[in-house]
């Protein structure tokens, strides 16, 4: 399924218009979106609210019909039910059967995707164990907290061991330890030959996983990189990337001025500069004014 | 590329979660107590029988109850379960696996029946025990309502329980197809009833329409018979002398009837975006 040389995800020219109104008003969610995402790396999709990120997804997923163009996994179209057989996906804000424990639902997804017996129940505890729900697998899913009902999302997505992943906003509502947990797993999927696909609009957190990004602007495609190559472009630096001597300038610099040294603060990431920057070259080309 | 067949494995895990989920809703269990509650309580309204004999007028209500609280719940509970599962979007993490979405509405639509079997079955039992309490009771007494063998028939009781469960599995699968095409949850449930109401009348339109005389309302009569099941049919069935041939036309023309409504509503679902 894997094999070859197909890549994990592949768009081409997909397009989705959505209906609004009764005047068969149309309103285009992703415009003429091109993209290749390869096996075994990480990629990211960012983009503002509204850019067209969640709605991409669903079109790989097939939960979506596109209005033009083609996506495929691994080589097999979107709209067959056979694409979906390796991938695990959570979605934003997921929400599941409350009545079910964190261990019921694991399995439940677990016996969809057609494991049984010893080797459904050894990888229910694995992934279980993986997200850190152990201790809370057996309380119902409705008195979780929305960082572990993200943590079981997780669990679900990974139960049948698929190649790719997707996650759309894993971090999303989530505290920065549970942040930083999640990075953690999306580099052990990585180091596993996994392919792992994020949305999101927390570049910081992205920048430090991701192997590629792209970034979206009412659904079209602005920049398609990768990440390591971003650092030509960057545009800003850190007092942090100063050396000793030029922080010990600015800091004698500020006190003379009254100023406290932090008063200087880290400036954006890298991505976040670049983010804006193309959103808003994106606005003002098409005559939109300012992000 | 692996393929992925339809696997009834699958409809029957979407079935029992569908099925865990609807016996955990108020609306079942307010339901199921208030018409078990009216079926116990049939003896304080024996003056409301019309003249007619008293187990006669207590297997008359009940069946009454269970028809109308279980069109009731077939049409909330499939409204609910269905839009439920867009709404918190439970039936995207699902969706997104390899599932048919043709297995998808056949679990729903089976967690449902489940508990329509479950509820008619727990009905027709409660008034089964009603009816054999009462006419133990009249005997005793020697009331001459109750002549040999005009008493309570059991194998009549579950007759209809069956015939209730087949109108309730077509109900449930029409509905299927008003909720895949419907976009609120209100809408699909005004409609369902509406579809439910007619469904029953149908008999009544086809007699009009017939005796109208003209080519056109013979055709018309004609096709609103093709295209609305007769509930009507079931309820002559159940409350007249039963055969099994009878039960058995009955239940094969109920399952042609939802067979078609649930090949309609997976058709419609398939091009549904989610």
């Amino acid at each position: 399924m894997t094999g070859g040389t197909k890549p994990a995800v592949e768009l081409r020219a997909l397009t989705k218009d959505f209906v609004v109104g009764l005047k068969d008003l149309r309103l285009r969610a992703v415009d003429q979106l091109s993209l290749r995402v390869e096996c075994g790396e990480v990629f990211g999709l960012l983009g503002p609210n509204g850019s067209g990120k969640s709605t991409t997804i669903k079109l790989v997923l097939g939960l979506l019909r596109p209005s033009a163009g083609e996506s495929e996994i691994f080589g097999v179209s979107s709209s067959r039910v056979e694409a979906r057989a390796q991938v695990g996906y959570l979605p934003e804000s997921p929400n599941f059967q409350r009545f079910l424990s964190g261990r019921e639902l694991v399995a439940f997804y677990g016996r969809i995707c057609g494991l049984a017996g010893a080797r459904l129940k050894s990888r229910v505890e694995q992934v279980l164990g993986w997200a850190g729900l152990t201790e809370a697998a057996d309380r119902r899913v409705g008195t979780y907290s929305k960082g572990m009902l993200q943590r079981v999302g997780l669990a679900q997505a990974l139960v049948h061991d698929p190649q790719l992943v997707i996650l759309d906003e894993p971090t999303a509502g989530v505290d920065p330890l549970g942040a930083a947990a999640m990075a953690d797993l999306i580099r052990q999927l990585k180091a596993q030959g996994k392919t792992v696909v994020i949305t999101s609009h927390l570049l910081a957190q992205v920048e430090d996983v991701c192997d590629r990004v792209a970034i979206l602007d009412r659904g079209r495609l602005l920049l398609c990189a990768e990440v390591a190559s971003l650092g030509n472009r960057a545009v800003a630096s850190s007092p942090e990337s100063l050396d000793e001597n030029d922080r010990a300038e600015l800091a004698r610099w500020l006190s003379a001025r009254g100023k406290s040294p932090g008063a200087v603060v880290a400036a954006q990431s890298r991505l976040d500069r670049i983010f804006i920057d193309e959103v808003r070259k994106n606005r003002s080309d098409s005559g939109s004014g300012p992000a | 590329m692996t393929t992925v067949p339809f696997s009834l494995t699958r409809v029957g895990l979407i079935a029992a979660v569908t099925l865990r989920e609807a016996v955990r809703q108020k609306l079942v269990a307010g339901l199921a107590l208030i018409a078990c509650g009216f079926v116990l309580g049939v003896r304080a309204l024996r003056d409301f029988n019309f003249g007619t004999p008293e187990l006669k007028f207590i297997a008359d209500f009940g069946d009454g109850v269970i028809a109308g609280f279980g069109a009731v719940l077939t049409i909330v509970l499939l409204a609910q379960l269905f839009f439920g599962e867009l709404e918190s979007r439970t039936a995207l993490t699902l969706l997104a696996k390899p599932v048919w979405r043709s297995e998808f509405l056949l679990g729903k639509f089976c967690g449902v029946v489940a508990v329509v079997v479950v509820f008619c079955v727990l009905l027709t039992a409660t008034l089964s025990v009603v009816l054999w309490q009462r006419e133990s009771a009249l005997r005793v007494e020697g009331f001459a309502a109750v002549p040999a063998g005009v008493g309570f028939d059991p194998g009549a009781l579950w007759v209809a329980a069956w015939m209730h469960i087949v109108r309730l599995t077509v109900l449930a699968a029409g509905m299927m197809l008003v909720a895949c095409i419907a976009q609120t949850q209100l809408y699909a449930i005004i409609v369902g009833f509406s579809g439910f109401v007619g469904c029953h009348l149908q008999h009544v339109a086809q007699g009009v329409y017939s005796r109208a005389g003209s080519s056109a309302m013979a055709w018309i009569a004609t096709l609103i018979g093709w295209m609305f099941p007769d509930f009507h049919l079931f309820t002559l069935e159940a409350g007249g002398a039963w055969t099994f041939e009878g039960v058995a036309r009955l239940t094969v023309y109920g399952a042609g009837y939802a067979a078609l409504a649930l090949g309609l509503a997976v058709w419609v679902f398939r091009h549904r975006e989610i």
